[in-house]
């Protein structure tokens, strides 16, 4: 539908209801004006002001309270008169009045309907945008991270460096292997287990992996329901990423809070730049040939499989903390 | 059949209308002065030929209290007639007196006349008016809904005439 057409289609219901609100509002003002003007009503209070002319003859003595009220009668029964000689007119301009508030009431919506569907549009638009300029980044990734292994490969083989050539083939197929892995997550089979156990084997066993990195247990513990091996992944890629930050020495500090861990690196942060997208596929810092900006992808999707999430909690020069949040999920 | 006043003259080349007691007895006219609301007669006269204008105007209100008729005219003379009246027949005799309702600056005139009669009087339109705007929430809608309480024409009659001065 063009915008055009929807606008003209929105103008076109805000007066359909205005006239079908005009026709109710006809009715029901109709209605409580004849109420008040019914024959019965200037009956009973013609009755009233004969039965005090009465009462006067009756009742010498209070005359004047008699005649208060009978005026007052009369006073009501002429203000009814009025109104009934301007029925018409009065009904014509609440009927316009109530509306006049109806249409513009109708119309604000109808405009903000078609501002919400402009913008909806519009966001289609850059949504796909968004698509295709992913696509053409992994397209562009893809072809410089096979580019450098293929030119040095010929090159090593026009000289006749059969082993370089073999060392070449294998950063082909590591490439192959990432992208395997980012196309093949498997679901998580959830299992019972502590965290702070989890954190501890991890700091354990990657002790040595990041020369120059320490992994600290900041202590706390939570039960949760996870998939020891796929949060392991989750934390090498976290701390593969805050080793490729820590310029020199530093540390990457695992503390556990409810159902959350923060992993919080002393390395220079994430540009603003980046911030916004860090979790999208193929958005990385590095140069190409050391990472495809896969690991924050894999491991966001590997903790929203857990019922949880991967959040990227703070950010400056002085480190990074990003929480993995664990939800309550049943365990298998 | 028509209602035809009578057009006389007064001292100072005034025109006077003397108006039938039979325009008492229009069905129209009757109803309303026994509404109890102030009936009013609003005579116009228009020279055929310039601008020159006059008016008079007659109110009667009947009080169901005292039983009595309340009337009011006012000529071009700028004289005010106000009385109680207590029968019929006296607001017959009081209604056919000459109304002077026009000034002439020459020895013949020829007149335009109209007599429109108006329901009720602008005190108590006003007065629904203050009425309806205290009953309503909002005062605009009270405001925009009031104005339209106008004392519309229930009757009206048209005449001519012409008048020499001697």
């Amino acid at each position: 539908m063009t915008g055009g057409r929807s606008i003209a289609l929105l103008l076109l219901a805000v007066i359909g209801a205005t006239l079908f609100f005009w026709l109710v509002v006809h009715q029901v003002s109709a209605l409580w004006l004849d109420v008040a003007l019914r024959p019965e009503v200037g009956a009973a209070l013609q009755q009233s002001m004969d039965d005090q002319k009465r009462l006067r003859a009756l009742d010498a003595e209070h005359r004047d309270d008699y005649r208060a009220r009978f005026e007052n009668t009369q006073k009501l029964l002429h203000r009814l008169d009025v109104i009934r000689m301007n029925r018409e007119g009065m009904l014509r301009r609440f009927e316009i009045i109530l509306a006049g508030i109806f249409a513009l009431a109708a119309a604000a919506v109808a405009s903000s309907l078609a501002q919400r569907y402009r913008r909806a549009q519009a966001l289609e638009r850059r949504q796909y945008l968004d698509r295709v300029s992913v696509l053409q980044e992994n397209a562009r990734r893809h072809a410089h991270e096979m580019k450098g292994p293929l030119t040095a490969a010929r090159m090593e083989l026009e000289r006749g460096e059969i082993e370089s050539v073999h060392e070449e083939l294998e950063r082909l197929a590591k490439l192959s292997r990432q992208q395997a892995s980012f196309a093949a997550i498997g679901k998580p089979v959830l299992r019972r287990d502590s965290l702070r156990a989890i954190v501890e084997e991890f700091c354990a066993t990657f002790a040595n992996a990041w020369p120059g990195v320490a992994l600290r247990s900041g202590g706390g513990d939570a039960t949760i329901c996870a998939d020891r091996d796929m949060l392991r992944q989750v934390l090498v890629n976290l701390c593969s990423n805050s080793a490729m930050a820590i310029d020199g020495e530093g540390s990457v500090t695992f503390t556990i809070t409810r159902r959350a861990l923060d992993v919080t690196d002393t390395g220079g942060g994430i540009p603003d730049s980046l911030r916004s997208s860090v979790f999208d596929p193929y958005v990385t810092t590095r140069r190409t040939g050391e990472g495809m900006g896969l690991g924050l992808s894999i491991s966001r999707k590997i903790m929203l499989d857990h019922g949880g999430d991967l959040q990227l909690a703070s950010t400056s020069t002085s480190g990074t903390t990003f929480r993995l949040t664990f939800g309550e999920t049943e365990c298998s | 059949m028509p209602v035809q006043p009578s057009f006389t003259t007064a001292p100072g080349r005034v025109v006077a209308v003397v108006l039938p007691a039979s325009m008492l007895s229009d069905r129209d006219v009757q109803r309303q002065l026994a509404s109890g609301l102030t009936t009013t007669f609003v005579l116009v006269a228009r020279q055929r030929e310039g601008n020159a204008r006059g008016a008079a105007r007659i109110e009667i209100r009947f009080d169901p209290w005292d039983e009595v008729w309340l009337v009011r005219r006012m000529g071009i003379d700028g004289r005010e007639d106000k009385q109680r009246i207590a029968t019929r027949e006296a607001l017959e005799k009081w209604w056919s007196a000459a109304v002077p309702v026009f000034s002439a600056n020459s020895a013949h005139v020829a007149l335009n006349v109209t007599l429109t009669v108006l329901p009720f009087s602008s005190a108590e339109g006003e007065d629904a008016r203050r009425w309806i705007a205290a009953d309503q929430g909002s005062p605009l809608v009270a405001a925009l809904i009031g104005t339209t309480l106008d004392a519309k024409p229930i009757r009206s009659w048209r005449w001519q005439t012409e008048v020499d001065f001697k």
